[in-house]
């Protein structure tokens, strides 16, 4: 039974796998078809020289980072407020915005977004994207936090009120350190999750705010171009680095 | 005690009532008026929407979204099983085991559905291989019809599904099956009627985790579908942008949110309470 | 730690401003194969300025984001029954002829068209009909909409992504006007949608090219410009206006209100008007172009293209379609709904 399990697990693995490693292999491809004609970075050079694709990165880069920092802002403190003392009723719209699927966060931003615009006479732009991905990153943050702060012990918060600190003082110089790498950690997962998302931004995005997401699906649908390949293997490894560090963070 | 906490909720409090809750009220009431004419919403107020999902013609989708859904929860408990099971019984690198199974997850989304496409499609790896090979002349459409939705979601949800049954299978004591042996069971005796029954609560979260969000799913059956509206994701996208029928969009997203609290009531029930 | 995320993410929008570019924007939202490489390049050398072009499949795409009425594009490309809807919406910019010098070059019949008599809101930009295309290895060749529900074609026919195209084929396949308003010819319509579903591969439009020019698709419903491109690139390919009769339409430039850049936006369109410009466009995409003395200057090859200029007993059968009333346009859409989702 047990070498049946490892064999098993081996396909299995293989199966997770292999999809993504045909990607970055293929991205060496020198031929445009799916033949293997040689090794060649011509795809990779194809990406740096595209001027959409560039704008787009940049434009996923500051949304990234924008709403990152934001929503990790606004997780933790949300966390820590929550460990304080619970609410039902926020703590019911956490975990109700992690359940409700993308597509509805999406069309009712949108929604929202049109209405309120009537009045302002504004337009969809690079901040209606930001403020999107804060909304769904928030929840992700809090629960990061919320696990983190369960292993901390309050009696070191009491401790320090006990020696004089107000609980301000309490909170950042004693609480805020321990969390940090589960803070970190948050940060990281809100910026991944930032950095992918496709059906929220692609809704809510206006005229000027493509993002690398945005111009990797139309790459997809429209099926010709190999660059794609290319871009995905960076994405691969990029956000594999990334998320390794956010794991070791995590465990430390 | 309680100035401090006040303030530090004041952001998620807004931003809720703000961005989460303000806009599913704006999606409600839209669901209750009338389409304009090329777009847009006006009155009158009429459940015409509503009425329009119980029509035959969408309740197809409906119906497919919850099959395509339940198939692929059903393949993900059957193929994450094993795998838990010999992850939970490694000796020694349980942690790189579990990293190496959430790691494709962590990459792209988009990246992992598009992998499929490469590999599925008339030009794609797989048929190339198979010509090339000489097994086929013509490429097999493997590509944009339910089977590869089905593919594509059980690839994506899969390590969903294997991380609670593994936090469940490693609380099992290896006394029981010890047990069950002396006993006189045999290996699949000893699996079926000790091991699974005990994984149960990992089952439901797992069914929790994967089920919910494959109601939900968009990207997976909008690009390994082809594009139609194969489940409700790509109805409601197809209705709120090219179609330009808000109230009907709103009314499908509503039934969506529906189908999805409905499901998530029913686990919840079943499952452990600490894992959600 | 906090701290240097906080000084990070300040840093950004400042980096960000600095690579802004100073130069006037234009937002421009067309039709794909609608430009040559070198139209918009040389706009942007000639006027100094930078233009967003992005391009579409579909009307009902552009619409889309174009009825919310703050969609952050400048101009866009309707057809020509869109245009009175749209400018009724209050969607629209009234054009000014001062700017607009090179008018004069358009076409007679596109001077005064019916759907715009002064052109006070659009300028003609491409004309085109719809009709079938198809591979020359299929016998008989289709000439009527009717030959489109054959069951021969299974899996290898196309049909257009565009409600007006699919109902009107179904309608003139019954024998009934292309513009029918009458709910009962239109449900009869929807029923004769729903019993070729079957044979269709896909709804596509523009789209469709490749797979035609590879032998995927043997039969598409297309437009002759599209239809103009594939023939250029694949001699085993040709194209019919069917018998029953056809849509012709034209794609119009026009200005939205909303557009705070009405003088750039008026110099691109004055721009697009210049015979060489408008030749230079036609030549490169296998367009039929509005603009008369842009024709003029054109090889003979594509001057005299059957499939994109028709002989005039073809064009005879050709009708241009109106805007519909709104209870008309309501139900088609609602039936074109259904009919995808089937």
């Amino acid at each position: 039974m047990k070498r049946g399990l490892a064999i098993y697990a081996a396909a299995a693995y293989a199966f997770l796998h292999l999809p993504l490693a045909t990607l970055v292999v293929f991205s060496f491809n020198a031929s445009r078809f799916t033949l293997w004609e040689g090794f060649s970075l011509r795809w990779y050079q194809s990406l740096f020289t595209d001027a959409e694709m560039a704008e787009a990165a940049w434009n996923s880069v500051i949304i990234a980072i924008a709403s990152t920092v934001i929503s990790t802002v606004a997780g933790t403190l949300t966390a820590y407020g929550l460990w304080k003392r619970g609410s039902r009723l926020l703590s019911g719209s956490l975990y109700l915005s992690l359940v409700t699927p993308e597509i509805v966060t999406g069309i009712s931003l949108l929604a929202f977004f049109q209405w309120a615009f009537r009045w302002l006479g504004w337009h969809l732009g690079l901040y209606t994207v930001i403020l999107a991905h804060v909304s769904f990153s928030i929840a992700y943050v809090a629960i990061v936090v919320a696990a983190r702060l369960r292993t901390f012990d309050p009696a070191l918060e009491e401790a320090a009120m006990d020696l004089g600190a107000t609980e301000w003082r309490a909170f950042w110089r004693v609480t805020l350190p321990a969390l940090t790498p589960g803070i970190v950690a948050a940060a990281l997962l809100a910026l991944t999750i930032s950095f992918d998302d496709y059906v929220i931004t692609s809704l809510v995005a206006g005229v000027d705010s493509t993002t690398l997401p945005m111009v990797i699906y139309a790459m997809a649908r429209r099926g010709a171009n190999p660059s794609i390949n290319a871009i995905s293997a960076l994405i691969v490894v990029i956000f594999g680095a990334l998320i390794l560090i956010s794991e070791r963070l995590r465990e430390a | 005690m309680n100035r401090l906490r006040f303030w530090f909720l004041l952001p998620a409090r807004v931003w809720f009532a703000g961005l989460f809750f303000a806009p599913l009220a704006i999606i409600c009431a839209y669901s209750l008026l009338t389409r304009g004419v090329y777009g847009g919403v006006e009155q009158p107020w009429t459940w015409e929407s509503y009425r329009r999902m119980i029509d035959p013609l969408y309740g197809i989708i409906l119906l497919r979204s919850v099959l395509l859904s339940g198939a692929a929860t059903a393949i993900c408990v059957v193929l994450a099983f094993p795998l838990a099971l010999f992850i939970s019984r490694a000796t020694r690198r349980k942690n790189l085991y579990l990293q190496l199974v959430m790691l494709p997850f962590w990459t792209s989304f988009l990246v992992r559905t598009y992998a499929w496409m490469f590999l599925l499609r008339d030009t794609g790896l797989v048929n190339t291989a198979l010509i090339g090979l000489g097994f086929l002349r013509q490429p097999l459409p493997l590509l944009y019809n339910d089977a590869a939705v089905l593919l594509g979601l059980v690839y994506t949800f899969l390590p969903f599904m294997v991380l609670p049954l593994y936090a469940t299978l490693e609380r099992l004591d290896p006394a029981l099956l010890e047990a069950a042996a002396d006993l006189g069971a045999r290996p699949r005796a000893a699996f079926y009627r000790v091991i699974v029954p005990l994984a149960k609560p990992g089952i439901w979260a797992g069914i929790a985790l994967v089920f919910i969000p494959c109601l939900g799913a968009y990207l997976t059956p909008d690009l390994l579908g082809g594009g139609k509206s194969v489940m409700i994701g790509n109805l409601v996208q197809n209705q709120f942008t090219n179609a330009r029928d808000w109230p009907f969009g709103a009314a499908a997203s509503l039934t969506l949110m529906l189908l999805t609290l409905a499901a998530l009531a029913a686990v919840y029930r079943r499952g452990p309470k600490d894992l959600l | 730690m906090k701290r240097r995320y906080f000084l990070f993410g300040s840093f950004a929008p400042a980096i960000a401003a600095c690579r802004r570019d100073r130069r006037p924007r234009l937002n421009v939202y067309n039709w794909s194969a609608y430009v040559a490489p070198d139209t918009i390049p040389n706009f942007e050398k000639e006027f100094g300025a930078r233009i967003r072009y992005v391009t579409y499949e579909s009307n009902e795409e552009m619409l889309a984001q174009v009825i919310t009425g703050n969609s952050g594009w400048d101009i866009v490309f309707p057809t020509h029954n869109r245009v009175s809807p749209m400018s009724a919406m209050g969607l629209l910019a009234p054009l000014e002829h001062s700017r607009l010098k090179n008018l004069s070059h358009l076409e007679p019949q596109f001077q005064a068209p019916s759907w715009d008599r002064g052109l006070e809101w659009c300028v003609p930009y491409m004309w085109f009909g719809t009709g079938i295309a198809f591979n020359r290895s299929v016998a008989p060749p289709p000439s009527t909409w009717a030959d489109l529900w054959s069951p021969r074609f299974k899996g290898r026919l196309t049909m257009l992504d565009d409600p007006e195209d699919v109902i009107g084929a179904s309608l003139m396949k019954l024998g009934l006007p292309f513009g029918s308003t009458d709910p009962v010819e239109l449900h009869r319509a929807q029923h004769e949608l729903f019993q070729q579903k079957p044979l269709v591969r896909a709804y596509l439009n523009a789209e469709v090219r490749d797979q035609l020019v590879s032998g995927d698709v043997l039969v598409a419903q297309l437009w002759s410009t599209t239809a103009a491109q594939a023939l250029d690139v694949a001699p085993s390919l040709n194209f019919a206006f069917p018998a029953e009769g056809y849509p012709l339409y034209c794609d119009c430039a026009v200005i939205l209100r909303e557009s705070r850049r009405r003088e750039l936006a008026h110099e691109f369109l004055d721009y697009l008007l210049r015979p060489p410009v408008s030749a230079a466009i036609a030549q490169s995409t296998l367009t039929a172009t509005a603009n008369a003395s842009g024709r003029a200057l054109l090889p003979d090859k594509v001057r005299n293209s059957a499939a994109l200029y028709p002989a005039p007993d073809v064009l005879r059968r050709g009708e241009w379609p109106g805007t519909l009333p709104p209870a008309a346009q309501r139900l088609r859409d609602r039936i074109w709904t259904e009919v995808k989702a089937a």
